[in-house]
């Protein structure tokens, strides 16, 4: 803690200590909380540092009339200073913890009503609980009991911080002899009294959480349900975390319990239980042991329910958590979840005798209810990828039956399947035109694509999602969701005999229909598609014969894109600038001269960049470019692009959206790692978080200015990177001037490295321009402290790197923009200022009232 | 009551109500998807319909050279095109007294029937309906005229050429009731017949039933249509939608509490949702034009169309479609977008508002101004001059039989750059397509029917509960295309009543209650006794007068002639929730108990009577639909007077 802090202190105790109401804000304590703890972690003694603190502690809690939300702030503060056991026991001798932590004194004072007191009071104990000298204080206390109360706390908060609390004490003292670090026994050959006194404490601690878990776990009427709740999620925070001995006494001691739960097969409580077996599971295999045959029978129960809905969540929750070495629970939940797909499609996934299922009849009952019918479809649909990549033991049909039944689904779905299975026309009716069902089946069928034996069914699958693009009635999500599905499965469509010429035709007709819709989510949509397709083009090994390349070649796909960029929606104009630079890519990955084709889009897009009113499509622009240079084999020899590089670089630059500034440094930086990437002193600027640290690196080898280092950067000059760079170092967005800085110190690295100055050396005559009339060259210069001419100055780019302070305006810019209102000091000080205001403006009233009455 | 059926097209409905003893027709809709039958009527000569081979039969044995002409293996009539009118031999049109139009579509057989079959009565339909209908008929017996033919072709009607003609033909029925079209003087004469209402006027019919018009929120001034007695009251439903486009929104809870809902003009296209078919019609239409070709919009001349043209108005600018004319070809053209514009009171509120502005309520007014939209009566005259290409024209009739489409048809339909977008319903697209085939040009099928779905109309029912529903038959069972989306059909608890073409329904409610008045002096010399503050009972003996479906008590004459006995044997006879009133009234009944029974029985069997002169209320244990036949019958009553409060029990 610095001195400024340290002699302001006392004073914020005192204004705290006085009252509470004059805090400047409502956050002010719990910063002031943060800081302590901080100064905790980092190794020093607050009691130590901050002697008043203490004083601060004793005075407060003796008075019972201060603000609530000061009390439960000193009550945190005794535990972060308890927390050692050295701070512990000067507060224990001082008798501090007594005062502080007594129920009773509280509850008589009227203040344990409000919850800010009470969860004051668990948080400090929890800080406090560092140390088996605690926990001995803790249970000597009997606050056991009372914490158990507050696990059905009417307040969330509390009753939450209590449940963590009661699963800190057992985690963090339990007996672990070869891994613990805080166990209660963990020197067993020093066995000596505190040692025994914690072991006692914590068996007692145990013996009173499992005599509560086991009384009150099964709920005496329906509405203790919520403290069922809370202890289930008690056991699930300890299962998880438990050693063997633990679990297994846990375990022992909530067997009964958990089997009438189970028996009792309350819906609310299907998801927890779910939660506190599986962890139970989990930590039984962590261990490698033999898992309790107790818990697998209560899983088997849980798979086994009655109520179908329930039966759902818990097989979903089951496959979620991954215990797939579980056969037969495995296989069981599989079926539980495949059945409402089966029942909605009649497609036989759980196979023919599935309709001598017992479930299958209620399901089809709670099928025929809308809303749960919906949600139960779109519960197994969320998990349908997941089980056509379980082994095929545990599957009651081959995967690609699951893609065949999702697929019939969605033909069911958007009303044009044929006929629907016998018996479920009612069930069939729930979901025609639901598109919450329509999105969940294609994204599942998105999922599906890598799933064994799916590619046999990729001709199916376009043939319904062309349905589903053609479908006039399709909500822009489930066109978008269409689209993403149909790029998928190209993906992994090798088999061009899947690209029929009427899916071509078809494709190509509907894409350009659909790029002239009226809403522009789908414009946007369909254009991001032609973009991805054609980036599945750029990014296959081979050129020729991709599906992509079948079915939508560049012929088709750039008229469309250029017509896209006069969109009157924004969005879609900045989509087919990405998406025209996707397919291009392969054009320049090849090093193809452009075509009058491509250099009509060039233009176009400078025009956008230099008029376009919105940012998306300029940002698109810049991105163009850069994604056009760093793709290119030998960019330098392109000199469409070269000339291209120097406009984006000079508008982008100047750009009013500082998103369009930043990526014009992207394509800045690209230039100069082309440039100077063979140069020795030259590193890579990466967006890695620890800057100074590629710098520091570098200064240690100080090296005589680099051979040919002269003309790439008369080169960079030329271009227009410096003056991209220098301007975007002044910008007042912090991002750009970050990125501009590191750009500019790797520049000064490579050309210039430390050391004295060579004037003589040919680098050191490259000099740039520094406009006039007020811009960022005005302020250059002013930095530099050169003469302001009329029209500008001409500086050297060496002396210019060298003169601009860049480290020091690195450590600026990497701090936040709000640092200085972040510190301590300056949160001391607030404190100290609004309880001044706050004293004026309590004395002043009254005197303005007299005046007012005369 | 009654409802005979005399049109089985559930959108072109024709309906009879006899109701009291009113013959109410509930629209009269032409169903002209008869024309599909036969050959389209050039403006120009064209040299292909000319050249069209004469249909002969297999064996050689049929040989209607003139009459039938064989295209791409269709068989069509060549001959002046006709329509298929609603029956006329059910019931004798001459006898009924008024007919209800609840939408301009619903009335084009409106001379076929107010003229040469003795009609009387009254035609009662809003001011739009009137206007725009006498456009749309203006329209078709133009579309007629302008092209005569001499012939008319009438031997391929004979039952036995008919029985071996192939494909539709074979299959059409009633083809000798078929009609050719009616002309302006026949028009102008049906027309005259009409009397305008607005919504929820209620219109007085013989003192038996009030009928009035609710907005049905389909097209300008639609109409559903109340047709209410004091105790009874029958909805028709026709050609509704709860789509926000340009009419007033609907009013449906004027719908509640009928005995009777009839149901009619559902949707003709439950699987395409309007707004999505505007924007495939949108998205195809920008396609063509980018790419060069035309695109025609066969379209009535009202209606849709509005709703079209303000769609492109917004869109054209989106898509650069900016500088592509559009072209609006009909007779009445001009009048009607117009007549779109000066009706305001009959727009929804958006577009009223815009009135007061003021500003024209639809944006087709400014594509006018700048030159977007021309519009002309026909491809004669200054169209030629001024047409550019690519462009888009709207023009009828959507059946693509006569009109100015049929030449685009003719000019277009061989360049696949070309599209043809079907936004209109009632024809299918590839039945209007037949007779220009082989064809190049695209087609799209875009229909949009605004009216209500089944999804919507089941909602509606549940919130306004009638309780029974007629229905044409096609909407009790799934379209026969989709047999298993059970989601497209009427399913209701009664379910509904179905009807078809000269089907005759009982409708299924028996009237109860009537109202019967009570003359001043009888009511004066009444003697009610107070049995609870504010509730007096009275007995009174009186003589019903029943005239003009009016019913009145009267005193009973001085000298009353001896009641036969017969008249007393009925007493007993009568339902025993209420005996005599006497141990009522001599305190043998607790008060409370019999105002409970009064309770019970008032729903289902006490006859409330009103007072003339002091609004004072009587209950009837009598059947009175009995006693208005037997006039002048004795009968006994329990009066209660409802003192102060002056309300109805």
């Amino acid at each position: 803690m610095d001195a400024d802090c340290a002699s302001l202190l006392p004073g914020v105790c005192a204004v705290l200590a006085a009252s509470g109401r004059s805090l400047p804000d409502d956050t002010s304590l719990e910063k002031l909380l943060d800081w302590f703890t901080g100064l905790t972690e980092a190794g020093g003694s607050l009691l130590e540092a901050c002697p008043c603190l203490l004083e601060f502690i004793s005075t407060v809690v003796l008075n019972t009339a201060v603000d609530p939300g000061v009390l439960s702030f000193a009550l945190r503060l005794t535990g972060l200073m308890a927390a050692t056991e050295d701070g512990y026991e000067k507060l224990q001798e001082r008798s501090v913890l007594d005062q502080v932590f007594q129920l009773q004194r509280w509850r008589e004072a009227g203040l344990w009503e409000d919850p800010c007191l009470r969860i004051g009071w668990i948080l400090g104990l929890r800080s406090m609980l560092q140390h088996p000298k605690a926990l001995c204080f803790f249970v000597q206390s009997d606050f056991i009991d009372p914490l158990l109360q507050l696990q059905t706390d009417a307040s969330l908060f509390v009753a939450s911080a209590a449940n963590q609390m009661l699963a800190h004490i057992l985690l963090f003292f339990q007996p672990v002899p070869s891994l613990g670090c805080n166990g209660v026994d963990k020197k067993e050959e020093d066995d000596d009294d505190g040692t025994k006194r914690a072991s006692a404490a914590y068996a007692a601690a145990l013996a009173a959480i499992s005599g509560y878990l086991k009384e009150s776990l099964v709920p005496k009427k329906y509405t203790a349900l919520r403290q069922s709740l809370q202890i289930l999620k008690l056991l699930a925070l300890l299962l998880a975390a438990a050693g063997p001995p633990l679990c297994d006494g846990l375990l022992q001691t909530a067997g009964d319990p958990l089997e009438d739960l189970v028996a009792a097969g309350c819906s609310q409580l299907t998801l927890p239980l779910m939660d506190v077996l599986l962890a139970a599971c989990s930590s039984s295999g962590f261990n490698q042991r033999v898992p309790d045959q107790r818990v697998g029978r209560l899983l088997s129960s849980m798979l086994d329910v009655n109520e179908p809905a329930d039966l759902l969540h818990a097989a979903a929750a089951f496959l979620r958590r991954g215990h797939h070495s579980d056969v037969v629970n495995t296989t069981r939940a599989v079926r539980i979840l495949l059945l409402p797909l089966h029942i909605v499609t009649g497609q036989t996934l759980l196979g023919t005798n599935a309709t001598a299922d017992g479930r299958r009849s209620s399901a089809v009952e709670q099928l025929k209810c809308k809303t749960s019918c919906i949600s139960m479809t779109c519960v197994t649909l969320t998990n349908a990828p997941r089980i056509a990549l379980l082994p095929l033991g545990v599957l009651p049909c081959a995967p690609d039956l699951i893609v065949t039944a999702v697929l019939s689904l969605l033909r069911i779905c958007s009303g044009v399947s044929s006929s629907s299975p016998p018996g479920c026309g009612e069930v069939c009716r729930n979901v025609i035109g639901s598109g919450k069902v329509q999105k969940c089946a294609l994204e599942a069928l998105t999922a599906l694509d890598g799933s064994p034996g799916a590619t046999e069914k990729t001709s199916e699958v376009f043939t319904v999602l062309m349905q589903y693009l053609e479908n006039p009635d399709s909500d822009p999500t489930v066109l978008h969701k269409s689209y993403q599905a149909f790029v998928k499965w190209t993906g992994v469509c090798t088999d061009l005999s899947f690209v029929t010429d009427q899916l071509r035709l078809d494709l190509v007709e509907l894409v350009r229909r659909r790029a002239c819709d009226m809403r522009w989510e789908v414009r946007d949509s369909t254009v991001e598609f032609l973009g991805q397709l054609a980036g599945l083009r750029a990014s296959a090994a081979t050129t020729e014969g991709t599906a992509s390349d079948a079915l939508l070649g560049a012929r088709c796909t750039t008229p469309l894109l250029k017509e896209a960029l006069q969109d009157a929606e924004s969005y879609v104009r900045a989509s087919a600038v990405s998406a025209l630079a996707k397919s291009l890519t392969h054009g320049w990955q090849q090093g193809a001269a452009p075509s009058e084709d491509e250099k009509e889009i060039v233009s176009r897009l400078l025009e956008i960049l230099s008029q376009d009113t919105e940012g998306f499509p300029r940002r698109a622009v810049v991105q163009y470019f850069a994604s056009w240079f760093s793709s290119s084999a030998s960019p330098s020899s392109a000199p469409l692009l070269m000339r291209c590089a120097r406009s984006v670089l000079s508008q982008g630059s100047a750009d009013l959206d500082w998103e369009v500034k930043v990526h014009t440094l992207e394509l800045a930086q690209l230039l100069l790692d082309e440039a100077f990437s063979g140069h020795r002193g030259y590193r890579k600027v990466s967006d890695a978080p620890h800057p100074r640290a590629a710098v520091s690196e570098l200064t240690r080898a100080p090296r005589a200015s680099p051979e040919g280092a002269e003309s790439d950067l008369a080169a960079a000059v030329e271009l227009g990177v410096v003056a991209a760079l220098l301007s975007g170092l002044v910008d007042c967005d912090r991002p750009v001037g970050l990125r501009a800085c590191r750009l500019l110190m790797a520049l000064r690295d490579a050309v210039c490295p430390p050391g004295p100055p060579d004037a003589t050396a040919a680098v050191a005559t490259v000099s740039c321009e520094l406009p006039g009339g007020g811009g960022w060259g005005e302020e250059i210069r002013k930095t530099l402290g050169v003469e302001s001419g009329e029209g500008g100055a001409r500086v050297s780019v060496c002396e210019a790197l060298r003169s601009l302070g860049l480290d020091e305006r690195l450590d600026v810019l990497t701090r936040s923009s709000d640092h200085v209102h972040n510190s301590p000091l300056s949160l001391l000080q607030d404190i100290l200022t609004a309880s001044a205001a706050h004293t004026r403006a309590d004395t002043q009233p009254g005197e303005e009232v007299i005046v007012d009455c005369y | 009551m009654k409802l005979y059926c005399l049109s089985g097209h559930p959108t072109l409905p024709c309906n009879v109500l006899k109701f009291k003893s009113t013959t109410i027709m509930l629209d009269c809709g032409l169903d002209t998807t008869s024309v599909l039958n036969f050959l389209p009527l050039p403006l120009v000569h064209s040299p292909r319909l000319s050249k069209l081979p004469s249909w002969v039969s297999k064996d050689g044995t049929i040989n209607l050279e003139k009459e039938l002409k064989e295209c791409a293996g269709r068989v069509f009539v060549d001959s002046q095109p006709e329509f298929c009118l609603p029956e006329r031999e059910l019931l004798d049109l001459s006898t009924v007294d008024v007919i209800l139009v609840s939408n301009y579509h619903c009335m084009m057989a409106l001379p076929y029937i107010t003229e040469h079959t003795g009609f009387t009565g009254t035609v009662y339909a809003t001011e739009p309906t009137l206007q725009i209908g006498r456009l749309l008929m203006e329209e078709l017996v133009t579309f007629m005229e302008r092209v005569p033919k001499a012939q008319s072709a009438t031997c391929w009607k004979n039952k036995e050429i008919q029985r071996m003609l192939p494909g539709p033909l074979k299959d059409a029925v009633d083809v000798w009731t078929w009609k050719r079209s009616y002309s302006m003087q026949e028009v102008n004469s049906a027309l005259s017949k009409v009397q305008l209402v607005g919504y929820s006027q209620k219109v007085e019919l013989f003192g038996a039933v009030q009928v009035s018009p609710l907005s049905s929120g389909y097209s300008l001034g639609s109409s559903n249509w109340i047709i209410q007695s004091h105790h009874e009251k029958v909805s028709y439903v026709s050609g509704s939608s709860l789509l926000t486009t340009h009419p007033q929104p609907m009013d449906q809870s004027s719908l509640k509490n009928s005995d009777v809902l009839i149901l009619t003009g559902l949707t003709q296209m439950p699987t395409a949702n309007p707004d999505g078919m505007l924007g495939e019609f949108c998205s195809n239409l920008a396609m063509t034009i980018r790419a060069g070709g035309n695109v025609l919009v066969p379209c009535y001349s009202s209606g849709v169309i509005y709703d079209l043209l303000e769609c492109l108005y917004q869109f054209i600018d989106n898509a650069n479609l900016g500088t592509t004319p559009f072209y609006f070809i009909s007779p009445v053209a001009n009048s009607s977008l117009e007549f779109s514009q000066i009706f305001a009171e009959w727009l929804c509120h958006n577009k009223q508002s815009k009135v007061y502005l003021p500003e024209p309520p639809f944006p087709h007014a400014e594509l006018i101004q700048t030159n977007k939209l021309k519009h002309y009566s026909s491809i004669h005259g200054d169209f030629s001059s001024e047409f550019r290409q690519p462009c888009v024209v709207f023009t009828g009739h959507p059946s693509l039989r006569f009109g100015d489409v049929v030449h685009f048809m003719e000019l277009w339909g061989k360049s696949s750059l070309n599209t043809i977008i079907f936004t209109e319903p009632d024809f299918s697209y590839l039945d209007a397509l037949a007779p220009y085939q082989p064809l190049a040009m695209k087609c799209v099928y875009c229909p949009i029917d605004t009216r209500l779905n089944f999804h919507q109309v089941s909602k509606l029912l549940k919130e306004v509960q009638p309780l029974h529903v007629v229905c044409p038959e096609q909407y009790t069972q799934p379209p026969q295309s989709q047999a298993h989306r059970s989601d497209l059909m009427l399913e209701l608890h009664p379910p509904p009543m179905p009807y078809r073409r000269c089907s005759v329904l009982n409708l299924p409610f028996r009237r109860r209650y009537e109202r019967v008045y009570i003359l001043p002096e009888l009511a004066n010399s009444l003697v009610p006794s107070e049995i609870k503050p504010g509730v007096s009972l009275a007995t009174v003996s009186a003589v019903l007068h029943s005239k003009d479906n009016k019913h009145t008590l009267q005193s009973v004459p001085k000298a009353p002639p001896a009641p036969p006995s017969k008249k007393r044997k009925r007493v007993p006879e009568e339902p025993p929730v209420l005996l005599g009133p006497k141990p009522l009234l001599s305190g043998a009944v607790p008060l409370e108990a019999f105002l409970a029974t009064l309770q019970k029985v008032r729903r289902d069997l006490i006859v409330v009577f009103r007072i003339m002169s002091c609004n004072t209320f009587l209950c009837c244990k009598n059947k009175c639909e009995e006693s208005v036949r037997r006039n002048k019958q004795f009968i006994t009553c329990r009066a209660e007077s409802a003192g102060r409060t002056r309300s109805w029990l």
